[in-house]
C-alpha cells in the first residue's frame, strides 16, 4: 500500500457551528494503480486531496504515505516527501505562473530541490515536454500563449519533474474540452504503464473516473457512502446515492437504453454540517427519507466483497 | 410552427496581428417556436458568441461584420439600440454559467425578480411580488413566500440557477438562451435543472437554445442540435440522428472521443490530433480539414457548404464517399 | 521630468548668482521667466528646483516602496496576529491628516534634504502596504501557489521568485501615484516652510518666497505651482499607461 488513509477527519469553525469537511474517511492506494475519488461539491474530496498532500493538517486520524506518517510531520519534515507525491490541478491556466515561461515552470520543482546543473535541468526539461506530446519551440512561451490542454500537459511535465511514485489528480480534466480530454487522459494512461505512477484520480465525472479506475470510492458530504473496483461500483452499486449519480449522468448513447438505477428524489436540499452519526443522505433517499432507522441509527460499513463497501441501512438488493 | 429565430449569415470577426478574422463566418440557422435546438461545439467553435450575437450584447473588439437576425419575422440587426433593449427580457432571454455572478449579492433574490418584472410590467411593486413567488414556485423553489427573502448566499447553486431561471421568465420571452447553463453544477443538480427546463418549455411553449460542450447534455435534452467547429456550422439535425449517425467527420470524432461510461476502458480513446484553430491562423477551405482524418487536397480549396444529406445539413465535400464508413 | 534632472546642462545662468539683472523683471527675452527679488532668473531656479523636488519625491517613493511592501507582505503572509496588528497600525497611520503628521515630524527631525524623503515616504507607505497586502493574499490563494507548494519551495523562495512577479505590475502603478503624492507632499511642506530651506529651493521653496509677492510679481509663484502641476500630471499619466498595459496582457478574447 502506497498510501494508506486511516479514519481522516478535517473540522473547520463555520458560522453555524463546527463542520466536518472529512468524517472519518478511510482509503488505501495501491502501487501503480488508479484510485478515483468520485464526489460532488461538499463531498469533502479537495479536502481530502489537500490533507493528502501535506498541505493542511487534520483534525482526527492518520496518513500514511510511502511508509511514513505525515500528520505530524512539519513542512521541512514534509518536504522531502515532496519529491515522491505531486499534484496536477484542475484549471490549466492559474496552476501555471503567469509570468514564467514553460521551461522555468517545469524546471520549478528541480529548482526547490537545486536538483543538478542547468545542463542536466534543460536536458530534463526537454525529457519531459516531449513526454507530455509537446515540443521544444513550446518552452519559451508563457501560459496564456498555449491553449488549456497544452497547458495541462505543462502542468503534467512539472508534476513528474522530480520522479514522483505518486499523481493526485485534483479534477485535471474537468476544465478541458471533450476532444481534449481524451488526448489527456489517453496521455495519462500511457505515463502511468511506462513509469508506474500511482494515480489519485478526483473527479466529478463518472464517465472519466469509470476509463482510468481500478478502484473506486464515492464521497457525498465529508464520508465515503460506498467503494469497490470499477465494476463492483458502476455494474451493481449498492448505495443509493451512487445509484442517482449513475442515474443523472446524460450520456449521448442512443444505442443503449440507460439501465434503470432507481428513482430520483426531486428533493431540494440546502447544505448544512452533519450533527449526527446517523446517515446524511437520507433526505435525498427514496428510502431513507421514510425510514426512522436512517434517521437515527449510526451507520457503519457493511462488506459485500473484499474490496466493495458501503454504509447503508437498506442498501440496493442485487 | 414559425421559426422565432432566423440567423443568415452571421459573421464576426475579431483583431489580429494580420487583421480581423472571423470568429463566426456566415452562420445561418433558425429555431422554431417552442423547439430545444442544442448548440454544441468545443472552445473556439463560437458557440458562446452566437448567443451574445443573438442578445445583440457583441462589443469591441469584437465586430459583427454581417449577417440577419429575424426575431419574430423583424431583422433586429437594423433596430437602433433603444429599439432592441425591448426585446431583451421579453422576447428573448438569457442565463449564463454562474449564477452566484448573476445575482447580486447584496439584494434579496425577491428583490432582484421584482426589479426584473418592473422593467417589463407596469404593475404595482407588490403585485410584482406575487408574481415573483409564483415564479420560484414554478421553477421548483419550496416555501417560495420565505424564499423572497433570501440572499442569494444563503443558497445551493442549484437553487440560485432555478433562481436565475426565474428572473429571465419574469419578462415572459419566447426564446431561452441557456449558455453552459449547468455546467457547473453537480451532476444530480445538473439533471434536476435541466428537467426543469424542460417542462417550463413544454409549459410555456418557450424555445430553448441550449449551448453546451457536454455531449451527453444535449443528447438528452435538446431536439434539434447545431454542431460547430471554428466558428462555421459543420453539421445540423436531429439529436438522435445525429448522434446514433453522425455525418460530419468532426460530430463523428468529437462523439468518438467522448469519455463515459458506456467506453472501453481497455483501448485509448480516439481523440481528435491537433487543436482547434485560432482566430489568426484559420485554414483556407474546410475549417476542419488539417484535423480530419477524410481530409484530401481539395478539403483545403473551397469551404464547404451546408448541403442536404438524408435529412440533414452537413458542411463537408466528402459526405457522399464517406456515408457509407460506419460511425 | 527628465529636463529638470539634466538642468544643470541646460540653465543659462547660475541661479545664485546675485543681481546679474534688475529685481522683479516680468518674463522677458532674456529671462523667460523673469527674475526674483534678487535678480536671480527664474527659469534655472526653477530648473534647479525642480531637480530638487523630484528627487526628493522619488527617493520619497523608493521608502515608501520598501517599507510598504515590506509591511505588507509581511501581514498577507503571516496572517494571524502580526497581519491585525499591522494593518490596524496602518489604518490608524492613514487616519491622520498627512500634513500635520509631516508638519510634527519634520518638526522633531528638522527640514533638510534627507529629513524629508524619509518622512514623506513613511507617510505614504501605508497605503502602499494596504495594496500590497492585498496582492499578496490574492495570489497565496492561487492554484500556482499551491503546485509551487506541492514541488516543494520553501517559503521565502515562493514568494521571491513566484508571488512577486505577479505583484510587480501593481507595485508600479502605486509607485507612479505615490510619485505623485510625494511631489505634492513636498511642495506643500516646503511652501509652509518645512521643507526645503533657503539657498536650496524646491518649487515649494519657490512658491513661498513668490506668494508674499503675487500681486505684482505673478510670475514667481505661477511657474513654480504650473511646474508641481505638470509633474504630477504626468507622473498620473505613467501610472494610467502602466494599468493599462496589466489590464490588456491579462485579457484574453473569450469565447
Amino acid at each position: 500500500m502506497i498510501i494508506n488513509v486511516k479514519n481522516l477527519s478535517r473540522a473547520f469553525k463555520g458560522s453555524g457551528g463546527v463542520v466536518l469537511a472529512l468524517d472519518s474517511i478511510s482509503l488505501s492506494l495501491q502501487e501503480g494503480k488508479t484510485l478515483a475519488v468520485v464526489g460532488e461539491s461538499g463531498s469533502g474530496k479537495t479536502t481530502a486531496a489537500r490533507l493528502i498532500l501535506g498541505l493542511d493538517k487534520p483534525s482526527a486520524g492518520s496518513i500514511n504515505v510511502l511508509g511514513q506518517e505525515i500528520t505530524s510531520f512539519s513542512p521541512s519534515q514534509m518536504r522531502p516527501l515532496r519529491r515522491e507525491i505531486q499534484v496536477v490541478q484542475q484549471d490549466p491556466f492559474s496552476q501555471l505562473n503567469r509570468r514564467h515561461t514553460v521551461r522555468r515552470i517545469i524546471e520549478g520543482p528541480m529548482l526547490a530541490f537545486k536538483v543538478g546543473d542547468k545542463k542536466s535541468r534543460e536536458q530534463r526539461v526537454i525529457e519531459l515536454i516531449e513526454a507530455v506530446g509537446l515540443q521544444r519551440e513550446h518552452l519559451s512561451r508563457k501560459p496564456h500563449e498555449l491553449s488549456g490542454g497544452q497547458c495541462q500537459r505543462v502542468a503534467i511535465a512539472r508534476a513528474l519533474a522530480l520522479d514522483p511514485k505518486i499523481l493526485i489528480l485534483d479534477e485535471a480534466v474537468s476544465a478541458l474540452d471533450v476532444s481534449v480530454r481524451a488526448q489527456v487522459l489517453n496521455l495519462l494512461k500511457k505515463l502511468q504503464k511506462d513509469r508506474g505512477l500511482t494515480y489519485l484520480f478526483i473527479t466529478h465525472d463518472l464517465g472519466v473516473a469509470h476509463y482510468m479506475a481500478d478502484e473506486i470510492v464515492v464521497m457525498f458530504r465529508g464520508r465515503i457512502v460506498e467503494r469497490g473496483t470499477r465494476e463492483e461500483v458502476f455494474e451493481a452499486p449498492r448505495h443509493h446515492y451512487t445509484a442517482g449519480l449513475l442515474a443523472s449522468v446524460p450520456v449521448a448513447d442512443f444505442s443503449t437504453e440507460k439501465t434503470d438505477f432507481g428513482v430520483l428524489q426531486d428533493v431540494i436540499v440546502q447544505a448544512s454540517p452533519i450533527k449526527t452519526d446517523a446517515c446524511a443522505y437520507r433526505s435525498r433517499c427514496s428510502v431513507g427519507k421514510d425510514e426512522k432507522d436512517c434517521a437515527d441509527k449510526a451507520l457503519t460499513e457493511t462488506m459485500g466483497s473484499a474490496s466493495h463497501g458501503w454504509i447503508c441501512h437498506f442498501p440496493i438488493e442485487r | 410552427m414559425s421559426k422565432v429565430i432566423d440567423v443568415r449569415n452571421l459573421t464576426l470577426t475579431v483583431p489580429t496581428s494580420k487583421g480581423r478574422a472571423p470568429v463566426i463566418e456566415n452562420l445561418s440557422f433558425a429555431i422554431e417556436q417552442g423547439e430545444k435546438l442544442g448548440l454544441v461545439g468545443e472552445s473556439g467553435s463560437g458557440k458562446s458568441l452566437t448567443a451574445y450575437s443573438l442578445m445583440r450584447l457583441i462589443k469591441e473588439p469584437v465586430r459583427i461584420e454581417s449577417g440577419e437576425l429575424f426575431i419574430n419575422g423583424v431583422d433586429v440587426m437594423k433596430l437602433s439600440e433603444s429599439e432592441f433593449r425591448k426585446y431583451r427580457g421579453s422576447e428573448i432571454a438569457m442565463i449564463y454559467q454562474d449564477p452566484m455572478s448573476a445575482l447580486n449579492p447584496i439584494m434579496k433574490i425577491g428583490d432582484q425578480i421584482v426589479e426584473s418584472i418592473l422593467l417589463h410590467k407596469k404593475i404595482s411593486r407588490k403585485e410584482a411580488l406575487k408574481l415573483a413567488v409564483g415564479l420560484l414556485e414554478s421553477v421548483g423553489i419550496p416555501e417560495p413566500e420565505e424564499r423572497v427573502n433570501s440572499y442569494p448566499f444563503e443558497m445551493s447553486g442549484g437553487m440560485l440557477q432555478r433562481v436565475v431561471i426565474a428572473i429571465a421568465l419574469s419578462g415572459e420571452p419566447k426564446v431561452l438562451i441557456a449558455d453552459e447553463a449547468t455546467t457547473a453544477l453537480d451532476v444530480t443538480t445538473q439533471e434536476r435543472v435541466l428537467t426543469l427546463l424542460n417542462r417550463l418549455a413544454e409549459e410555456r411553449n418557450l424555445s430553448v437554445l441550449l449551448i453546451t460542450h457536454d455531449l451527453g447534455v444535449a443528447a438528452q435534452f435538446s431536439d434539434r442540435i447545431n454542431v460547430m467547429y471554428g466558428g462555421r456550422l459543420v453539421e445540423q439535425g436531429r439529436t438522435k440522428e445525429v448522434f446514433t449517425a453522425p455525418q460530419h467527420p468532426y460530430t463523428r470524432a468529437l462523439l468518438d472521443s467522448r469519455c463515459d461510461y458506456t467506453v472501453d476502458v481497455n483501448k485509448p480513446i480516439k481523440s481528435i490530433a491537433g487543436q482547434p484553430p485560432r482566430p489568426d491562423n484559420r485554414p483556407t477551405g474546410c475549417v476542419f480539414a488539417p484535423r480530419c482524418e477524410h481530409a484530401i487536397g481539395a478539403c483545403s480549396d473551397t469551404v464547404p457548404e451546408l448541403r442536404n444529406v438524408i435529412g440533414r445539413e452537413v458542411a463537408c465535400i466528402r459526405i457522399d464517399e464517406l456515408k457509407s464508413v460506419s460511425s | 521630468m527628465g529636463l529638470c534632472l539634466l538642468c544643470p546642462w541646460i540653465a543659462p545662468y547660475d541661479p545664485y548668482e546675485i543681481g546679474a539683472s534688475d529685481a522683479f523683471l516680468g518674463p522677458s527675452k532674456a529671462n523667460w521667466m523673469g527674475t526674483d527679488d534678487l535678480g536671480r532668473d527664474l527659469l534655472s531656479r526653477i530648473l534647479y528646483g525642480g531637480r530638487i523636488t523630484i528627487l526628493v519625491a522619488i527617493a520619497a517613493t523608493i521608502i515608501a516602496l520598501v517599507i510598504g511592501t515590506a509591511w505588507g507582505l509581511a501581514a498577507g503572509v503571516r496572517r494571524g496576529w502580526l497581519d491585525e496588528v499591522l494593518m490596524r497600525t496602518a489604518d490608524a497611520t492613514m487616519a491622520i491628516p498627512q500634513i500635520l503628521f509631516g508638519l510634527v515630524c519634520i518638526s522633531a527631525v528638522g527640514a533638510s534634504v534627507i529629513s524629508l524623503p524619509i518622512v514623506v515616504g513613511v507617510l505614504l507607505a501605508p497605503t502602499t502596504a494596504r495594496m500590497a497586502r492585498s496582492a499578496v493574499v490574492t495570489e497565496l490563494s492561487s492554484q500556482y501557489v499551491v503546485a509551487a507548494q506541492a514541488s516543494g519551495f520553501t517559503r521565502t523562495r515562493l514568494i521571491w521568485s513566484e508571488v512577486m512577479p505577479n505583484i510587480a505590475p501593481q507595485l508600479l502603478v502605486q509607485l507612479s501615484i505615490n510619485a505623485a503624492a510625494a511631489v505634492m507632499l513636498e511642495a506643500t511642506l516646503s511652501f509652509i516652510g518645512l521643507g526645503i530651506q533657503p539657498p536650496n529651493a524646491s518649487w515649494g521653496t519657490l512658491m513661498l518666497q513668490g506668494y508674499a509677492k503675487i500681486w505684482n510679481t505673478y510670475w514667481f509663484v505661477t511657474f513654480p505651482a504650473l511646474a508641481v502641476t505638470i509633474t504630477i500630471l504626468a507622473f498620473n499619466a505613467y501610472g494610467e499607461r502602466i494599468r493599462k498595459n496589466l489590464d490588456s496582457r491579462k485579457s484574453t478574447v473569450n469565447e
